[in-house]
């Protein structure tokens, strides 16, 4: 006889561990609701940094951004939950940590999202709004932001389908989401193999819909512009 | 001249080591119209923006009603609410119908109620021959008709000058006639107007006064028939004559 031996799969353990790793699937899309609202408010104050008179708000907010587009998303999440409770004294819960570091991360990609939108819109509506008499304030809110939003909701849907994968890295400092859950079943039940594989296809199975979801948007928003 | 709508003094305007206003001088009179021709380059359209501030001055004086508006404490949307203006590309608020883009205005800045807004614009609408056209978005209208909604858009604010910076340049030569015919009325009812524009027929109907731009300055004024035809500067010859070989 050769080859190796033939593996018998068990799914009916992944079965028993259902429960559990529901639990962990809940946390994930927790996480990525809370990541994603921090990383839309982060965002949207870090764009307007960019674009800000002030020379000194434009280095912070251009700091900031370089800063989290420039080390891995892991380095990060790692250095907020082990390096910055020694420097600054405040212990957090992984789940913090990792919503911190995960949402502060999304926010400088936002950042850059709202700016490219902003940017696009033609500086003659600008001049408009400013020849109506409109303040600074109300050209952007009433005449720019609105163009903006239609070319801002795509990359930003896009933006939110690889975040709903990557909070599968938080399970590095333990916090108890999706991926947390399918390694500590295996390690308890040696079966790894099929745990794994289903986690991979609750993963596709979520995100597929998601990705062809992002796909409607840019098809909706091209034919609008 | 005592009562002068615009009075400019000195105005340069540098971009960088650019230097584009070598030194504007001129009057405007209550209700005049005047239009401004040149090559392109010459700084006529960074002129118009420096009299409404969308471009700040880099040196010089500008008076509207004696009212030095270059001095750092003035109120700035107040001076622009008196000063409207008109695009060349429209600038349109694509997102808004054309009733929306003229009571814009009034009811955002002049705090106006949304009725009384809406009725102001749609007289606006009218005036310019859109009060069919109310509820129609920008992207559905011809140039002609999209440069009207600017032009009434601009009239919503009740300004006491109006600035055109070649409103006619990106419209299909059937579209010109239709705008030029509202400038023509509005200049009719008294409006004090700068008009920088290739039009030449305009200029000569419409226009009280023509002035002659060059690489950034004045370099001559008059009546439109006698710079039409008889023109003292040999560069305001060549540049008419120029214009109208283009033409024919």
């Amino acid at each position: 006889m050769g080859g190796p031996p033939r593996y018998t799969w068990r799914f009916d353990v992944v079965l028993e561990n259902l429960p559990l790793l529901l639990t962990g699937l809940w946390l994930t899309c927790t996480l990525t609701v809370l990541c994603m609202l921090l990383g839309l408010g982060v965002g949207l104050v870090v764009a307007f940094g960019r674009l800000s008179r002030w020379r000194l708000v434009r280095a912070v907010a251009f700091a900031y951004t370089e800063l989290f587009r420039t080390t891995p998303l892991l380095v990060q999440i790692v250095w907020v939950f082990y390096v910055l409770p020694i420097v600054s004294g405040i212990t957090l819960s992984p789940f913090f940590s990792g919503l911190l570091a995960l949402g502060f991360n999304v926010g400088a990609f936002m950042a850059e999202i709202y700016r490219a939108g902003i940017l696009s819109v033609n500086p003659g509506q600008t001049a408009a709004g400013l020849a109506l008499r409109m303040t600074r304030a109300q050209t952007m809110r009433r005449v720019v932001l609105p163009q903006a939003v239609t070319r801002v909701i795509p990359p930003m849907a896009t933006m939110w389908v690889s975040l709903f994968k990557d909070t599968s890295i938080l399970s590095a400092i333990g916090v108890i989401e999706l991926m947390f859950r399918a390694r500590e079943i295996a390690t308890d039940t040696y079966r790894p193999l099929e745990i794994f594989t289903v986690v991979a296809v609750l993963y596709f199975v979520l995100t597929y819909p998601q990705s062809l979801a992002v796909n409607a948007l840019y098809r909706r928003f091209r034919m609008q512009e | 001249m005592a009562d002068a709508m615009i009075r400019v003094q000195g105005l340069h305007k540098h971009f960088g080591t650019l230097h584009v206003l070598r030194g504007v001088d001129l009057a405007v009179a209550r209700g005049e119209v005047v239009v401004i021709i040149g090559p392109s380059g010459s700084g006529k359209s960074t002129f118009l923006r420096c009299l409404n501030r969308l471009e700040e001055p880099s040196r010089g004086r500008i008076f509207l009603e004696g009212t030095d508006i270059t001095h750092p404490k003035v109120n700035l949307p107040r001076v622009r609410r008196q000063i409207g203006m008109v695009f060349q590309h429209f600038n349109l608020f694509p997102h808004r119908t054309a009733l929306e883009n003229v009571m814009e205005g009034p009811s955002t800045v002049l705090r106006m109620s949304r009725a009384d807004a809406r009725v102001r614009a749609q007289a606006l609408l009218d005036k310019v021959g859109l009060a069919d056209k109310l509820d129609v978005k920008p992207s559905a209208l011809s140039g002609g008709q999209q440069q009207r909604v600017a032009i009434a858009r601009a009239l919503a604010m009740d300004p006491k000058v109006m600035l055109f910076d070649e409103v006619t340049s990106a419209l299909d030569p059937e579209l010109v006639g239709e705008v030029l015919t509202v400038m023509k009325r509005l200049a009719d009812e008294g409006m004090t107007m700068l008009v920088v524009t290739h039009e030449m027929q305009f200029g000569e109907k419409v226009a009280d006064r023509v002035v002659m731009f060059d690489e950034g300055a004045i370099i001559e004024e008059g009546p439109p028939k006698k710079i039409f035809s008889r023109a003292d500067h040999e560069r305001t010859r060549r540049f008419l004559s120029q214009l109208h070989w283009d033409v024919s």
